[in-house]
């Protein structure tokens, strides 16, 4: 009897491990094999018996990658962590505000608001494609990095207002008044008071529209040509149109920096956003 | 004093009205506008008001329209029906107890961060048509005689769209569907398991019921957002082979940067959120219906 029951405990918990290895197999095999394929020389990457390890482990498609006599990435990569670093900061700025007054505040209309930015996520991409390239060209900044941190603050902005709202609301309400009867403004209560205790919040908002930038292709696909201000992401797509039928080991390799930094970002603040969005479904 | 305290609030929320206001709102009735123009950038002339000429093109006179149509259909709710075919079972698997749970569920969500572009050139890899590893496992196990090319043929073409893209959009799944599984009570599973229920029906009448709130909302989000993306399938396939794989949004991009002919790009466009709206309209109507 006792070792019956042992039996089906242990069975059961090994159909659950056998699930969970099917499922994380889904999920990290296509990543899995690209990372493979990066480091393998191209004699293994063009062969009729694909291995799922690595022979003659090179860093060949790294250097093509990188060098100038291939992909030559760095340069977008640069306009990539600019573009996607300024607008990390420009989100900062308006989600410590608009998030204050939203998370701590039961003012008129803060219902309508909440609606407004929620909906504000669904006019996205090919919806204000057009107008934005008429109003870029107008203003002369087409092909620039300022460009692109402007239209991607309309992607992260409603988000991350509502994520730092859920900060500000964890903050204790006494600890402002008391500084407020001490003689500080309310602004500077916000500054010197409560501003310090939501920095885990800025800093998840900030990587968070870090990553939305840097993984942005089609923004960056109308509005930028010139290598001047092209990201990597659009240089990734044209390698693929120019060299996709000889230098696949080089694209992956660049597939492999390209997605490098978010993983390490997300890594970083993946238990706030997990958090951060789940309760921002449930509220709305 | 409490009116002070809203000044304050209007005042902090000032800055971010205004950027959306600007940037999101105006571009938005901007594109109305531009819709009833003849706006080109090729030929050079003055863009001028041509009443519904650009509508009654793709209603009535495009012989694309209505197949693009019915690609957005299939392009929206497959992938939206495969992430959460995926993502359901997946998060009843991993709410589950687990060494190192956390780190599964963190793992998960790797494919959700990656760029769209990298995703693409994962799976262009894995289907493609004379090196691609899904071709070789396929005729290893006898299944296939010959190599399929996958991404060029109309018949197999959806099939690896709607994959990639289930593969990109289910670790989010996945994690609502977490979310809602652990505010479902204890108790209730031991209560229904002293009545005898076990197993599936354990699901189906207690799990799936409970979790319908948090399905209904991601659902939502998750057909409104396919809607308007377009980055995996450009990417992929741009729309090709043929027009096979063209969808609204694809279609609203070539006409305005491949054909740079944005006046009929921005009516695509304007009707391309009009028929969301009502999927939206009809989807919350029926969720109303169905919790009364």
């Amino acid at each position: 009897m006792e070792e019956g029951e042992c039996m089906r405990i242990f069975r059961s918990l090994r159909t659950q491990y056998l699930y969970l290895f099917l499922i994380m197999a889904f999920t990290l095999f296509p990543f899995f094999w690209l990372v493979f394929n990066s480091f393998k020389p191209s004699r293994e990457i063009f062969s009729a018996r694909p291995t799922l390890y690595v022979k003659n482990p090179t860093l060949e498609n790294y250097r093509w990658a990188l060098g100038p006599k291939g992909a030559n990435l760095g340069r977008y990569l640069l306009n990539s962590i600019l573009a996607a670093g300024l607008t990390s900061l420009l989100t900062i700025v308006f989600a410590t505000t608009g998030g204050y007054a939203l998370g701590r505040f039961a003012f008129w209309g803060r219902e309508g608001i909440g609606v407004f930015l929620v909906l504000s996520q669904m006019f996205q991409g090919p919806l204000i494609m057009i107008p934005w390239y008429k109003m870029a060209s107008a203003m002369g900044i087409i092909n620039t990095r300022l460009v692109l941190v402007l239209i991607y603050g309309t992607a992260t902005i409603p988000t991350c207002v509502w994520l730092m709202s859920g900060f500000y609301h964890g903050v204790p309400k006494d600890l402002e008044e008391a500084a407020m009867i001490d003689g500080c403004s309310h602004f500077g209560a916000f500054w010197r008071i409560v501003l310090p205790l939501v920095v885990p919040g800025i800093i998840a908002t900030g990587l968070y529209s870090f990553i939305i930038a840097w993984n942005d292709y089609q923004y960056a696909l109308i509005l930028t040509s010139s290598d001047f201000a092209k990201t990597v992401q659009v240089g990734l797509a044209e390698l693929m149109g120019f060299f996709g039928k000889t230098s696949w080991g080089g694209i992956m390799a660049s597939g492999v920096l390209t997605s490098l930094p978010v993983i390490v970002l997300f890594v970083v603040i993946q238990r706030y956003l997990i958090e951060g969005l789940t309760s921002g479904a449930v509220k709305s | 004093m409490i009116e002070k305290r809203y000044r304050v609030a209007y005042m902090f929320l000032l800055p971010t009205l205004v950027y959306l206001f600007g940037f999101q709102i105006y571009p938005l009735f901007e594109n109305i506008r531009l819709s009833f123009t003849n706006l080109s950038l090729l030929g050079g002339q003055e863009s001028r008001f041509i009443g519904w000429q650009n509508y009654r093109y793709f209603l009535f006179a495009d012989e694309k329209f209505w197949l693009i149509f019915r690609n957005t259909l299939l392009w929206v709710f497959g992938s939206v029906l495969w992430q959460f075919a995926l993502g359901i079972p997946s998060a009843l698997v991993l709410n589950r107890k687990f060494r190192s749970r956390g780190l599964w569920r963190g793992l998960i969500l790797v494919p959700w961060v990656m760029p769209v572009v990298v995703v693409s050139i994962i799976w262009k890899w894995i289907f493609d048509g004379q090196w691609g590893i899904l071709n070789f496992v396929l005729r290893e196990f006898h299944l296939l005689a010959r190599n399929v090319i996958w991404l060029g043929n109309p018949r197999t073409v959806w099939f690896c769209l709607l994959l990639a893209s289930a593969w990109k959009g289910f670790p989010y799944v996945t994690i609502m569907m977490l979310a809602g599984l652990q505010g479902i009570e204890k108790e209730v599973y031991e209560a229904a398991k002293v009545d005898g229920a076990a197993g599936f029906a354990l699901f189906r009448y207690i799990t799936l019921p409970l979790l319908q709130p948090a399905i209904f909302v991601s659902g939502l989000v998750a057909i409104v957002t396919t809607w308007t993306k377009f980055e995996l399938i450009w990417s992929l396939t741009e729309g090709g082979p043929g027009n096979a794989t063209s969808t609204l949004a694809t279609y609203i991009y070539s006409n305005s940067f491949v054909f740079y002919e944005m006046g009929k790009g921005a009516s695509l466009a304007v009707l391309s959120t009009i028929v969301v709206l009502f999927i939206s309209f009809f989807y919350i109507r029926a969720l109303r219906r169905s919790n009364v």
